[in-house]
């Protein structure tokens, strides 16, 4: 068990889940903790050198590039506007996990050799 | 299946540009925990002034910032001015202001201490040298070396310098020199990165023989073909450019010996000593305008048997064909336009060296035709 791994993983399934919450109930406290969520993600994926360590760093960033806008449109008054964009950050942090599930199994392999 | 994987891992080399990938990410890793630290705080601070203010996160956002920022402008959410919210407020700038400022000074220790931007910029510059073709390696920066770039410069011919001394990098910047590598010349991966494979020579100059030895073995051990890869190198004896040339170099150069040939080149010919000159630039590629070139006429090429006046290279491509050198080595400078080429022979033209260029594509094609 790696401690970093798990935080890691903890906070790549946070955003996801708080990113769902605040789709299926959008309030502004959700809307925060996501894109709070999304942030720790990012910045633990900095500066890690293995196998899908980019893509899952672009996948974060894609993430947070729709979720700050999302944080400012929805306290400017357009909900509809950033529930769309919540919902693409949905779609990055789906791919997030993917990539960090092949990662996983990718790593293990490397690990047997 | 795995040993295959394990055969692939073992035939991999080690590269330059993946060593400063590396460097960036262990740089990039130690700015996680500061940016942890002061992301947390802003995450605190922003919830707890959105629940004192029912959810106001625009100005709760500001608040937390003015306030582990010691700005301080005064209480700007709505609830902050309670008794609760100045509760929070005196706990959140006691352990936020401390997190902020040891997190900023972190970061910029981090920032400068571990060169970011240094490292950054020579991994960006051995991404820039994947790209070039038909280059050359200059090993060793020095007077020499500067002298030599100004050359190959003047003709357009791109080159990469290596060399191990950091300090002179300032000395690189001010001259222009666009690609180069502070890294141990002799190393593999060092000449790999500097795009060996894809260069058309190298410059070997680290002012001492051994260092030289060292470059031009592993150099060699990489393109072993000497028609493929040129080797120049400087050597301190005679004797040692011989041991150069044995080892792999196409010619070793002993500067004292080669200041005094062209010294008593002018000595010798006091009486004609702009001609002595002029063919000494041109030799030396001082001369831009003007250039020497040779084009060796092979046995089954269509110029074979035919007069210098047929191909009148004079008036199609404004080259002179000045002699003629034959297969014995003997030179023959006393051509008209009724010497006839014959096989074997190699032309030597005069002209400028744009339309030596042509003529030498025109030479070629004449046996590409043939063909």
């Amino acid at each position: 068990m790696r401690l970093r791994k798990i935080l890691t993983h903890f906070f790549i399934l946070m955003a996801l889940t708080t990113n769902i919450s605040f789709i299926m109930s959008p309030n502004p406290y959700e809307l925060v903790i996501t894109i709070s969520m999304n942030l720790f993600a990012t910045i633990l994926k900095m500066g890690e050198g293995r196998i899908l360590s980019n893509e899952l760093m672009a996948s974060s960033l894609v993430a947070d590039l729709h979720l700050i806008p999302a944080g400012f449109i929805y306290f400017l008054g357009d909900k509809n506007e950033a529930v769309g964009l919540a919902i693409g950050a949905l779609a990055a942090n789906i791919i997030s996990i993917v990539l960090g599930i092949i990662e996983t199994v990718l790593a293990t392999f490397v690990e047997e050799d | 299946m795995r040993l295959k994987r394990k055969k692939l891992k073992l035939k991999r080399r080690e590269r330059l540009i993946d060593i400063y990938e590396e460097r960036l990410f262990k740089i990039l890793f130690l700015f996680r925990l500061p940016l942890l630290m002061l992301h947390s705080v802003m995450t605190i601070g922003t919830l707890g002034y959105m629940i004192l203010s029912d959810g106001d996160f625009i100005n709760s956002l500001y608040m937390t910032v003015i306030t582990v920022g010691t700005i301080g402008y005064g209480e700007v959410v709505k609830g902050s001015d309670t008794l609760i919210g100045r509760v929070f407020t005196t706990f959140l700038a006691l352990g936020g202001i401390g997190v902020f400022t040891t997190s900023v000074t972190i970061l910029i220790k981090i920032f400068f201490q571990e060169n970011f931007v240094g490292t950054f910029i020579a991994w960006k510059m051995l991404k820039d040298i994947e790209k070039l073709r038909g280059h050359y390696i200059i090993a060793g920066f020095n007077r020499t070396s500067i002298e030599l770039i100004n050359l190959l410069r003047k003709r357009r011919i791109s080159f990469v310098v290596v060399d191990n001394r950091k300090d002179v990098e300032k000395q690189m910047k001010e001259l222009g020199i666009r690609y180069y590598i502070l890294e141990e010349t002799y190393k593999r991966a060092v000449l790999d990165a500097a795009g060996i494979y894809r260069a058309k020579g190298m410059v070997v100059n680290l002012g001492d023989d051994t260092r030289n030895i060292a470059v031009i073995v592993t150099a060699r051990l990489m393109r072993p073909n000497k028609e493929d890869f040129f080797i120049f190198s400087f050597a301190s004896t005679t004797e040692t450019a011989q041991k150069l040339e044995d080892l792999g170099a196409n010619k070793a150069i002993v500067p004292h010996r080669l200041l005094a040939t062209r010294l008593a080149a002018y000595i010798f010919h006091t009486s004609s000593a702009y001609i002595s000159d002029l063919f000494d630039r041109i030799a030396f590629g001082e001369e831009t305008d003007i250039d020497i070139r040779e084009v060796p006429i092979p046995e089954d090429s269509p110029l074979v048997g035919k007069k210098l006046k047929d191909i009148d290279l004079r008036r199609s491509l404004n080259v002179t064909v000045i002699a003629i050198r034959k297969p014995d080595g003997k030179l023959n400078v006393t051509i008209t336009g009724d010497t006839e080429i014959e096989a074997g022979d190699t032309l030597i033209l005069f002209g400028s060296p744009k339309n030596l260029r042509k003529s030498e594509k025109f030479l070629l094609k004449q046996l590409e035709v043939k063909a």
